[in-house]
């Protein structure tokens, strides 16, 4: 049994079907890039594996467990972990806060620790610190711990929000358009990062990318989607000569 | 002291510590509550009716109040923290506007629009004072706590806090009901130094009033809320001789502030052990420059 | 229950709505709700009532003061109150604690100039009631609900009729669109504002002829609230809807239950619409987007 297994899921606002019949399996350590243009449903899907939404069908079982219809800190709290594409990140934190935020719900003292410093809330808040640390060097952020990410650049933010994920101790990531608005240069430092993590860390990555190029040589597995279906699913190379994707997706960008 | 400013005083602490429970609903959290001050004539209410009726010491009724208040804030916050955020307002709007309603119709109970009197004058304003600065450092540890944190994650984005595992109603209700706790403690303190409470005061306007406090002195800071507190508090006290000019004047230097400083007089700074340190350590290495020189 | 005890109820409802409409106008456009909006209603009528009535001219020229003076006192709270912060696009929340402090600086206006008085308009009508069959109605309730009708009825003409109507929806809809489509959207706000503030003088005007004139007779604005949350927060005939039923519903909680619990038991339906149906009978439910 794979670690994620999404099985037919639907999902329709009002007459706009935004996902049907979707399906994926992912396992640790595997890299699933998801492409398509804009509308095809991409954000709705992880939206959905992520419990924001309910699917109107399917069931979705993050290891071993039926999470379709629980609850969206619940499903994260399970091990789900992610991304957004327009990076969300807490307004009046610091950068540490901000990483910080998704441990505190595992932080294990109550609210006796909430209102004096006990020495439970003493060492849950050191526990959580060193966490927050050793994910933000991972991801190269260790110096700007007390900065406040809106100071920071886009590519920063970008990594403080994959520590964010980190922090919350994920089986599956959910990488919603990491490279969106980075240069070049960072480009290649977030392939290298996510390539870095899959490896280190090894959980499984869903991707949804809009840079082909990173798409391509990062995945293992691609899904194509186009108006809430999706039209193919394989290697690089096999979607990469699909017919049918580039006349949807590629055909059209180049 | 003077008993007008131990009078005035007194009151502001009073403020105080119900605006710290604004700070942490509102300030922290986000949420406007408009039927707060129902929260504070129920602990002024509770708390007084057990002293007059059951003779129960001071102490013991205060806490059974502040119980009750945080019991019926329970009731009203589980609705509350699953409402959209413009709801919040309106709802407590109505449940402090009914328990306005209640306290006059409950005559026997609540000596009805003539007010509850008769009860026993405790507090000091040592009293008070104490019971401020403990409420203010509860907030203070509050806000650097996990659920600090977690209220200002959820305030600015419900769902990105959802989605890093944030229990966004339980959070909501936490902040809720430690505000709920403190506001009806503040009660409590008003009822036994006034000795005298009615239905009058407990309205929308009184929440209200402590909102604007909170922004007037930084709606992001603790030591700004607090500032913001004890101005517009002790101000119309101190006014009084200008009588009916003190509102116009409070209500002008609040837009001031709205219009050109909306952060609040203190915008997100706060007051920390480790500036008081350093101020210190400032004052005593000046100090001990000149001595040298 | 008797008719008798409907018609009353529509009586009060009609002002209710004069109320709750104006309130909406500014919640539709602006997406705050303006608790300046009663003490608006209370400087506008006291306005009147010192320039007009108390010199012994009748309702149309009271009226007529009332809604000129509810008009600017709104301009004016747009341009002290809310400007600024819609330009600096700061938090909806900033609007709620301006409009509160607004309404706290009007009401200590009219505190100033009028103390802590109850002060009572003259008597407009020479005859107090009308008879029609069994029924009897007090000529004032004629009045007011005709009056209001006729304005709503105006209003809704503008809404739906007229260019200023149609930018008024545009920028309701949508700020910054309307705003590249050529709308001038602080003017457009202005209008609104004006609207809302003639809409809080007759309705000032109004709640003190029943009621007698006294500074804090603005809290009375609450009602159209409830009006509006029952009716759908933001739609005008949602407002006018709920104002009515409200209305009705608080006759006859007031015939049935005596005035302290009719008071609970208003603000329990107005909690019970609140979970039941957040979106109020007019409403559709929008979806936050993620």
């Amino acid at each position: 049994m794979a670690l994620l297994e999404v099985k037919h899921i639907y999902k329709s606002f009002g007459g706009v079907k935004a996902i049907q019949d979707f399906s994926i399996e992912a396992n640790a350590g595997e890299i699933h890039g998801i492409i398509g243009p804009n509308g095809a449903g991409k954000t709705t899907i992880f939206n959905t594996i992520s419990g924001v939404y309910t699917p109107d069908q399917g069931t979705v079982i993050l290891d071993g467990q039926d999470i379709t219809k629980l609850e969206q800190h619940k499903i994260t709290r399970l091990g789900m972990g992610r991304t957004f594409q327009n990076i969300r990140l807490f307004k009046g934190l610091t950068v540490e806060e901000n990483v910080m935020c998704a441990f505190d719900p595992q932080s294990q003292y109550g609210i006796i620790g909430g209102l004096l410093p006990t020495p439970k809330r003493r060492a849950e808040e050191k526990r959580g610190r060193e966490l927050c640390e050793k994910y933000l060097e991972i991801v190269g952020m260790k110096d700007y711990l007390r900065e406040r990410p809106e100071n920071l650049s886009y590519g920063m933010q970008r990594r403080i929000e994959i520590a964010r994920a980190l922090m919350c101790e994920p089986k599956i990531l959910l990488l919603d358009e990491p490279a969106a608005g980075l240069n070049p240069t960072e480009v290649g430092e977030l392939t290298e990062l996510i390539q870095r993590i899959s490896r280190e860390i090894g959980f499984g990555i869903l991707l949804i990318e809009h840079r082909l190029e990173l798409v391509m040589s990062i995945s293992h597995k691609i899904h194509v989607q186009n108006f809430g279906e999706t039209i193919a699913v394989g290697t690089p190379e096999e979607v990469q000569h699909n017919p049918q994707v580039i006349e949807a997706y590629l055909g059209k960008e180049e | 002291m003077n008993a007008l400013i131990s009078n005035v005083l007194t009151q502001v602490c009073i403020t105080l510590i119900a605006v710290a429970g604004i700070y942490v609903l509102t300030g922290l959290t986000g949420m406007f509550s408009l039927g707060q001050a129902a929260f504070m004539a129920i602990g002024a209410y509770a708390s007084g009716i057990l002293v007059i009726r059951t003779h129960i010491p001071f102490f013991l009724a205060a806490l059974i109040a502040v119980v009750m208040a945080t019991g019926i804030g329970y009731l009203i916050g589980y609705p509350v923290v699953r409402l959209r955020r413009d709801y919040i307002s309106l709802v407590t709007l109505g449940f402090g506007e009914a328990i306005a309603a209640l306290l006059n119709r409950m005559t026997t109970l609540t000596g009805g629009a003539s007010g509850l009197t008769g009860i026993p004058r405790k507090v000091t304003l040592t009293m008070a004072l104490v019971s401020a600065i403990i409420a203010i450092a509860l907030a203070a540890f509050f806000k650097t706590s996990k659920y600090g944190r977690q209220c200002i994650a959820l305030k600015g984005d419900e769902l990105a806090a959802k989605a890093m595992g944030i229990h966004v109603t339980r959070i909501k209700m936490v902040a809720f009901l430690l505000s709920v706790a403190l506001t009806s403690y503040s009660g409590v303190l008003y009822a036994f130094y006034m000795s005298y409470v009615d239905p009058t005061g407990f309205g929308w306007k009184k929440s209200a009033d402590w909102v604007i406090m909170v922004f007037f002195g930084g709606v992001n800071s603790l030591t700004g809320s607090t500032l913001g507190a004890f101005i517009l508090s002790a101000l119309p006290q101190v006014l009084r001789s200008m009588q009916n000019y003190r509102y116009v004047i409070y209500a002008i230097l609040v837009l001031i502030i709205l219009n050109f400083k909306p952060s609040g007089l203190l915008g997100e700074w706060e007051l920390t052990p480790r500036h008081i340190r350093e101020t210190v350590a400032r004052v005593r290495n000046k100090f001990g420059a000149k001595k040298e020189g | 229950m008797s008719l008798q005890v409907i018609i009353n109820g529509i009586a009060t409802g009609s002002i209710y709505a004069l109320i709750a409409t104006g309130f909406a106008l500014i919640f539709n456009i602006l997406k705050f709700s303006n608790f300046s909006h009663g003490a608006t209603m209370t400087a506008a009528a006291f306005v009147a009532y010192f320039l007009v009535s108390s010199k012994g001219m009748g309702l149309v020229p009271t009226l007529a003061v009332a809604g000129l003076a509810g008009a600017l006192i709104a301009l004016f709270g747009e341009f002290v109150g809310f400007r600024r912060i819609l330009k600096n696009h700061s938090a909806p929340t900033y609007f709620f604690v301006s409009s509160i402090t607004l309404g706290t600086l009007y009401e200590g206006l009219v505190t100033i100039k009028a103390g802590s008085n109850f002060f009572n308009f003259p008597s407009f009508f020479a005859e107090p009631t009308v008879g029609v069959g069994s029924l009897v109605i007090s000529t004032s309730d004629l009045v007011m609900f005709a009056i209001s009708a006729v304005a709503l009825l105006v209003l809704a003409f503008i809404i739906q009729k007229t260019r200023i109507g149609r930018a008024l929806r545009a920028v309701s809809f949508d700020r910054d669109t309307a705003q590249l489509m050529g709308i001038d959207s602080t003017r457009i706000i202005q209008v609104a504002f004006v609207v809302s503030g003639i809409l809080a003088g007759f309705a000032g005007v109004f709640l003190g002829i029943k009621y007698t004139l006294y500074p804090t007779l603005g809290s009375l604005v609450v009602k159209g609230f409830i009006a509006s949350v029952i009716g759908g927060l933001g739609s005008l005939t949602g407002a006018v809807v709920g104002a009515l039923l409200l209305g009705i519903l608080e006759t006859i909680l007031l015939a049935v239950l005596g005035s302290g619990y009719s008071t609970i038991a208003v603000f329990g339906v107005m909690l019970v619409f609140l979970l039941i149906r957040p979106q109020g009978i007019a409403g559709s439910n929008v979806q936050e987007k993620a």
